[in-house]
């Protein structure tokens, strides 16, 4: 049987105009990532200063400098409705790869912060 | 078997009424083109900006605290606002895009970074401020529907901000072409 679940990663951004690169692993009973949300603990400087490219099973679904803003979805949007719709993508081997950017924009002074990449994914439930 | 894909393009603005003509590059095997978005940052820092700033909700109720008593109920009620109050949104550009084999823009847009009166969507007031990044819309693209035979996009952007505040702003103009591909 196939049920719904939710997956997140997060990153540490503790230098102003870096950027950091990391590889996460999906559980092998995940059988189809259905959408992609990006938070932070510092929602601001995630809007305004980050960009990133995620790519699953080696496959660019978001290119280099696509601003973390276009991912994010504020409280006014329906939890059902918050995440990107990828349209239900097969993980191949699990692999999920985010390259994110940082860079300075002029209404923000950095500090370090979280950055959170969720994953809306269904899964076996037996294996 | 038709895939998405999106490509991206920085316009950099200097100079006060700039404009820029440009051209975004698809790839060879690209279909159609099926969406546009545009995204921006400030490059730099000046006092003339203030667009972004974005409005705060005054608190009108107290959060109740615990062993504190419960406001009363008509302290919600919404009061009726000024017109006065509402700002229009700071205007940073235009942006208008067409494709080589047809004629006319397929695309054009006034560029706004942020939503003045986003406070006013919130009634409640209670205490939570209001910003892009909290309380904003999902983004999502705005759908066209262009042939890609010729896959070279002559774009065209005019500079507002700058102007209207009359001092040089560096900023960014980030474009986002969304486009259907064949496998």
């Amino acid at each position: 049987m196939l049920k719904a679940t939710k997956k997140r990663f997060d990153i540490k951004i503790t230098q102003a105009n870096s950027t950091v690169s990391d590889t996460f692993e999906l559980d092998k009973n995940i059988v189809k990532v259905h959408g992609v949300l990006v938070t932070s603990d510092k929602d601001d400087l995630l809007y305004y200063r980050g960009t990133q490219k995620i790519e699953i099973n080696k496959e660019e679904f978001f290119p280099d400098n696509y601003e973390s803003k276009l991912l994010m979805s504020g409280i006014n949007v329906a939890p059902k409705q918050r995440y990107y719709d990828l349209g239900g993508v097969a993980p191949g081997n699990g692999r999920v790869q985010i390259v994110y950017k940082d860079l300075d924009d002029g209404r923000t002074v950095f500090t370090a912060y979280r950055v959170s990449l969720y994953l809306d994914c269904e899964m076996e439930d037996e294996l | 078997m038709m895939k998405e894909g999106v490509i991206i393009t920085k316009i950099s603005i200097k100079r006060q009424g700039e404009r820029k003509h440009f051209q975004i590059k698809l790839p060879n095997d690209t279909k159609f083109i099926i969406g546009v978005e545009y995204g921006g940052r400030l490059i730099s820092k000046s006092d003339a900006i203030k667009f972004a700033v974005a409005p705060i909700a005054a608190p009108t109720i107290e959060p109740t605290a615990l062993g504190k008593e419960y406001p009363p109920l008509d302290a919600g009620t919404v009061e009726e606002r000024p017109r006065g109050l509402f700002k229009r949104n700071q205007l940073v550009g235009e942006l208008k895009l067409q494709s080589s084999e047809e004629s006319n823009w397929f695309y054009s847009t006034d560029v706004f970074v942020a939503d003045a009166n986003l406070s006013y969507g919130d009634f409640s007031n209670a205490g939570f401020n209001v910003n892009d990044y909290t309380h904003g819309n999902k983004r999502t693209e705005e759908i066209v529907k262009v042939d890609a035979e010729s896959t070279i996009i002559q774009g065209w952007y005019l500079d507002a901000l700058g102007k209207t505040q009359k001092v040089d702003i560096n900023y960014e103009v980030t474009i986002y072409v969304w486009i259907n591909v064949e496998e």
